[in-house]
């Protein structure tokens, strides 16, 4: 990886790090999701059952898209999270 | 003598490992961005509107003063975690990231804007996990792919021509701005506002060439009284 690639980091920041991590999780995983699901209800209640579906249809795609990818991110950031967490505990 | 040296490789090997975390924060970063797109299902009322008006500028000029404050180092870096080796004398993406949201939530239709935001949310990081796992060279088609498809989506009510030749140009704007990284401009901001730009050209020009506008993507939601 290029030098200037890597992240910024030295050991008198490891606690902030877990700290700022932990504050802002929830912020950063529940909200796409929330929009998400609020994106595809939109759909189903205006579109799907108001009879007018294909208006909504790009409501439908893109809910469906916030929600896959920011799913398949926040896998691996709560593991690692988890992980970081358990090291700090550890020490 | 020894116990020191296997401490200092044990505390080198643990801040190494904070990589993986770091790598992983920026995408989920990234990918949370698209919540944005809520700007738009927000009722069409007026103390909303007057709500979407400042909102989103004051969250930038927050993400600003902050960065400005950080360049001056007033604030260390050590609190903007995730932060890049090329960032540390330069402005952080999430604030070219945050100026290029505003600019097309302001500025462009939602037919332009959506599609772009998503290249720089959920492409932006797709690209970069495939580019850390199988190399640079192999970003470009699936980058083109992945950005032509939010295009596609956005523009599926328009005109089928109309929707090929914007998926096409939206897809490869977007892709070339991602993949020609400068110094001095972020392509967080490149992967918007390429695209957003040349299409924007195209939508300006849509009445000579004989097609008319598509309709809305995203709907606002109507107020339960």
């Amino acid at each position: 990886m290029n030098n200037e690639m890597e992240y910024v980091k030295n050991q008198s920041n490891y606690n902030k790090i877990v700290r700022t991590e932990l504050l802002l999780m929830p912020i950063l995983v529940i909200i796409p999701l929330i929009v998400g699901s609020l994106l595809i209800y939109d759909w189903y209640v205006r579109g799907l059952l108001k009879g007018s579906s294909l208006d909504y249809f790009g409501e439908l795609l893109l809910g469906i898209i916030i929600l896959f990818v920011n799913i398949l991110f926040d896998i691996p950031f709560l593991k690692s999270l988890k992980e970081l967490s358990k090291k700090k505990f550890e020490e | 003598m020894l116990k020191v040296a296997d401490k200092i490789k044990n505390t080198k090997k643990r801040i190494n490992s904070l990589d993986f975390d770091a790598h992983w924060y920026r995408r989920v970063f990234h990918a949370f961005g698209a919540s944005f797109l809520y700007y738009y299902m927000l009722p069409d009322v007026s103390w909303v509107n007057i709500l979407k008006f400042y909102i989103p500028p004051i969250i930038v000029v927050f993400a600003i003063t902050l960065e400005a404050l950080r360049l001056k180092g007033l604030i260390s870096s050590d609190h903007f975690f995730g932060l890049r080796f090329y960032e540390k004398k330069r402005v952080g993406s999430y604030v070219f990231f945050a100026v290029a949201i505003l600019i097309l939530l302001r500025f462009f239709p939602q037919q332009i804007a959506i599609p772009c935001i998503l290249c720089a949310c959920l492409a932006d990081p797709i690209i970069g996990e495939i580019r850390k796992r199988y190399g640079a060279r192999y970003v470009y088609l699936p980058g083109f792919f992945i950005c032509m498809l939010f295009f596609l989506i956005s523009w599926y009510k328009a005109d089928i021509r109309l929707m090929i030749i914007v998926s096409i140009i939206g897809g490869f704007s977007a892709t070339f701005a991602e993949t020609k990284k400068l110094w001095w401009l972020d392509d967080d901001f490149m992967i918007q506002m390429v695209p957003a730009v040349l299409i924007l050209i195209i939508w300006i020009s849509l009445p000579y060439f004989g097609f008319s506008y598509p309709d809305l993507i995203i709907y606002p939601a109507e107020m339960p009284w």
